[in-house]
């Protein structure tokens, strides 16, 4: 018989399920096979000694840890009125808010007049960007030119921690080579 | 209508004391489940009690067609697989003792020299254990200490009987394997010179 075949009469043999023509097969195999007679031998080693250790024995107070533990159904439900009654008030409040701003401001918004002169600032606003943009930048240059030393600990302290933060995601979030079934319970 | 049944009723309806009862007829293998998976007696803890509050959160979802503990012990050894997974370190190497559990120190034992060859071979059965791909893991435990068939613990694995079949006749051998080359196991001619 093929090596294969003699294992899976060894696993029927372990689970008590090998007739007895099955046996026969088998013990003339491992009479002939010195290799299935020690993998045999180790295999009843081992189901001997799964069999006979005992259930370890939970802690006496985890019945009252876990008690404490559970969620209060009255709170649970308090607690999700509470956040729901939030979003709404927060969707509700601005519509409300903007309606009575509306109300008492509306006629001040609209009118031509004030509505060109806002825009009219926000285009000079707009104009002013590149100065300002230029002016930072200038004051960037000014200080790194001016203080290379502390750039390049800067620069440093990022690299390294880059590098770290790398070795970090790779540590924590590779994936094992070992695979188990996800259940949603 | 059973008692446990009626415990799931009670329990749906907010009684937190009938879900204890729940707790107290299901700690045994639930916690013997995370530490087999888990090897370590804080975690298991911890793993037992986060189990027991994700079923108390998701009654509404538990189908009576199956099995409460069947149920149960899925909903732990998902969980144990999660903190397998976030866990880096090795909990176990050769050459550092199984911490210890309380109940291996129970006063309900016959003799300290039993109670000294059951710690052994607790942390023997722990060692070996440790060394199989978590998957393999979880069916051993599920078919040794559970004593669950293989179609009730390809329904906790969410997979087939034949993969499960599979799985622990690899186990199985992998253990095997292990024990001979840790000497655990003694080869056989030299157990056999022995009763000469």
């Amino acid at each position: 018989m093929e090596h294969e075949e003699i294992y899976l009469l060894m696993m029927d043999a372990l689970d008590d399920e090998l007739p007895q023509a099955g046996w026969d097969d088998l013990e003339t195999h491992l009479h002939t096979c010195q290799a299935c007679a020690q993998e045999w031998y180790a295999l009843q080693a081992i189901e001997t000694l799964l069999r006979t250790t005992p259930a370890i024995a939970p802690p006496v107070d985890l019945l009252s840890r876990t008690l404490g533990r559970l969620p209060h159904p009255a709170y649970r439900t308090w607690v999700i009125g509470a956040v729901y009654g939030l979003l709404l008030l927060s969707g509700i409040l601005p519509v409300v808010g903007a309606m009575i701003l509306l109300g008492t401001v509306g006629t001040v918004l609209f009118d031509p007049a004030f509505l060109g002169g806002l825009l009219r600032s926000f285009w000079e606003s707009l104009s002013l960007l590149p100065v300002m943009v230029s002016a930072l930048l200038n004051l960037i240059g000014a200080f790194v030119s001016q203080q290379p030393a502390i750039v390049g600990v800067l620069l440093m302290m990022v690299g390294i921690i880059m590098v770290w933060g790398g070795v970090y995601s790779q540590l924590v979030t590779t994936t094992p080579r070992l695979a188990s079934a996800n259940a949603a319970a | 209508m059973d008692q446990e049944q009626i415990w799931l009723d009670l329990a749906r309806q907010g009684d937190k004391f009938a879900f204890g009862s729940l707790i107290e007829a299901y700690q045994g293998p639930v916690f013997n489940l995370a530490y087999r998976m888990l090897g370590n007696s804080g975690e298991a803890e911890e793993a037992a009690q986060e189990a027991f509050v994700r079923a108390y959160t998701r009654l509404d979802s538990y189908d009576p067609a199956h099995k409460f503990s069947t149920w149960m012990l899925s909903i732990t050894s998902n969980y144990c697989i999660d903190v397998i997974r976030k866990r880096r370190a090795i909990m176990l190497s050769l050459d550092e003792p199984l911490p210890p559990h309380p109940a291996l120190h129970s006063d309900k034992a016959a003799g300290p020299e039993s109670q000294a060859l059951m710690n052994e071979q607790q942390q023997m059965v722990q060692t070996l254990l440790q060394e199989l791909p978590d998957d393999y893991r979880q069916t051993v435990v599920l078919r040794y200490w559970h004593e669950l068939s293989y179609e009730e613990i390809a329904d906790i694995m969410q997979t087939t009987v034949s993969a499960i079949k599979s799985r622990l006749f690899r186990a199985r051998r992998m253990l095997a394997q292990t024990g001979l080359e840790m000497g655990l196991i003694q080869p056989a001619e030299l157990a056999a010179a022995e009763m000469v």
